[in-house]
């Protein structure tokens, strides 16, 4: 198998854009990884695009923005990890000689989505009374009873996200004064105890990665380190008693702690080996949890982590460093390339204001309902 | 008179003629090893069985509470004046084995982990002269608990 990196990488501010279009928003963050690479349209052997809500077809029109190179260009869709698992195909036919250059690109309106469906979708499935707000918020609950978790340790992780988002200039969520753990708890209730604060906004917006040869890394950019990704799974729900079949459900738990297991492995490094992690924090009980489940900290040591700031900028592992879902924003497709974006630029020491030091090791974890759980490991040299 | 009531979905569980009668959970029981599902389906899931040998049966009505919540968000899909503050969700625990997750009646204060609750039917809307119904459960009052 060949070495893998991440050559170039490009955003479009995640955001509620009503008057731009996934052509546009693909457009503008597709080049700006292209000239991160230093490479031109015409060097791209093949494309994977993640959309989710976009209609059929979107994919292979969008590309088209980039020049009629007739280059294969294939969509992935698998939820909200989508831009995870597009990202993982040209990483592995990289690695598998099929080609050399190959461009991901994820991007979403869940905006326009979200209006479709108010108006006038018949709710034909058990699944439409549960929102994902809901599922979360059953965790939380549960949490609370197993391990004396309060309601406060949630809204430090919605704080903690949504500042780290104000060094971030691709955020969706700015806020103009540091959030505090009050002002979590006080926005509105979702569904107890999960506030919009610890709830990931509705946006649109667009990631894009350029994957690679590692070789080619070096010679186009010889001025910057280069960023392998040295480890990639994709796993999907494993049969267990109390197994949920209906609702919107991801899970259960062991598939985290299957699929980090997996990737530690492949990567010949521990949990301990990590100076940043991303995760899907579409609700800050994720997060909670995946601290657990990811290895980051023992099982049952969470609340006790968040209230030594553990996770935070500057703590041992700093988690979610670019604003996560909460604050960064899930507009769907691009998503996790936005992951990608971010643990490219903290280990290459690009990352501004919000850089963690001597970054070496990221991983990026995302969850896909239905469910599956995607995670990357990048290492810089 | 009273609409006739009808399944927002078919396939999920029963809708008693006897409107005091509660409703059980449309499932799926393996032939080989004997584990229990709902929805219903026609494999078995255990990676170590796969048995094609399934059988339907009907499970509930009763579970005991796992998880709850209470959305602030008024039902999807429902016109039901009960339903526009928000409503309880639940992972309920049935005795035959499986984990289901379905709307709860009541206040969230009502709720409590380990509690025995009780399947019932609850109009979502009128829709041409019949009641469209999902299953929810209700916590039971402790004095009823043994029965």
């Amino acid at each position: 198998m060949r070495d893998v990196a991440v050559l170039g990488v490009g955003m479009y501010r995640f955001g509620m854009w009503s008057d731009v279009t996934n052509a546009t928003m693909a457009r503008e963050a597709g080049m700006m990884a292209l000239r991160d690479a230093g490479l031109s349209f015409r060097d791209v052997n093949a494309s994977y695009v993640g959309h989710i809500f976009a209609q059929v077809m979107s994919g292979v029109r969008v590309m088209k923005e980039f020049g009629l190179t007739g280059i294969p260009v294939q969509r992935i869709e698998n939820a909200s990890a989508t831009g995870s698992a597009a990202f993982r195909e040209a990483c592995l036919q990289v690695a598998a000689g099929t080609y050399d250059v190959v461009m991901v690109l994820g991007f979403d309106k869940m905006s326009a989505m979200i209006q479709q469906s108010t108006q006038g979708t018949a709710p034909e499935n058990m699944e439409d009374a549960i929102l994902p707000a809901g599922f979360f918020a059953l965790w939380a609950t549960r949490r609370m009873h197993e391990r004396g978790m309060k309601v406060e340790h949630l809204a430090k992780i919605g704080a903690k996200n949504f500042n780290n988002g104000a060094l971030n200039p691709m955020s969706q969520r700015q806020a103009d004064k540091p959030v505090t753990v009050e002002k979590v708890l006080a926005s509105r209730m979702v569904a107890w105890p999960l506030t919009t604060m610890m709830s990931c906004p509705i946006g649109d917006g667009a990631a894009c990665a350029i994957v690679g040869r590692a070789d080619l890394a070096k010679k186009l950019r010889p001025d910057r380190p280069v960023v392998r990704v040295v480890a990639s799974t994709l796993q999907s729900e494993k049969y267990a008693k109390g197994h949920l079949f209906v609702g919107p459900v991801v899970g259960p738990a062991q598939m985290s702690i299957d699929s980090s297991k997996a990737v530690y492995e492949e990567a010949g490094i521990g949990p301990e080996d990590l100076d940043l992690v991303q995760v899907h924090d579409a609700f800050a009980i994720e997060e909670l949890e995946y601290y657990e489940l990811l290895g980051l900290c023992k099982p049952g040591d969470a609340e006790k982590c968040i209230e030594q700031g553990d996770f935070e900028l500057g703590g041992r592992v700093a988690v979610s460093t670019d604003g996560g879902l909460i604050a960064r924003g899930h507009p769907g497709g691009p998503t996790g390339l936005a992951q990608i974006w971010e643990t490219t630029l903290q280990l290459r020491g690009e990352a501004g204001k919000r850089q963690v030091k001597d970054a070496r090791i990221g991983m990026c974890h995302m969850m896909g309902g239905g469910s599956v759980c995607v995670i990357h490991l990048l290492q810089r040299d | 008179m009273a609409n006739p009531r009808v399944p927002i979905k078919a396939g999920y569980f029963t809708v008693p003629d006897d409107p005091n009668e509660p409703p059980k959970f449309l499932g799926t029981k393996c032939q080989s090893c004997g584990e229990h599902y709902w929805p219903r389906r026609a494999i078995c899931a255990r990676p170590e069985c796969l048995s094609e040998r399934t059988a339907d049966v009907e499970m509930g009505p009763r579970g005991t509470l796992y998880s709850y919540t209470f959305v602030h968000l008024p039902l999807f899909g429902s016109t039901n004046l009960e339903h526009m503050d928000g409503y309880g969700v639940g992972q309920v625990d049935l005795p035959e084995g499986p984990r289901v997750q379905v709307p709860l009646a009541g206040k969230q204060g009502e709720f409590r982990i380990g509690q025995t609750l009780q399947a019932e039917l609850d109009t979502l809307r009128e829709d041409g002269g019949r009641d469209l119904v999902i299953i929810r459960f209700r916590p039971v009052k402790q004095s009823e608990v043994a029965q």
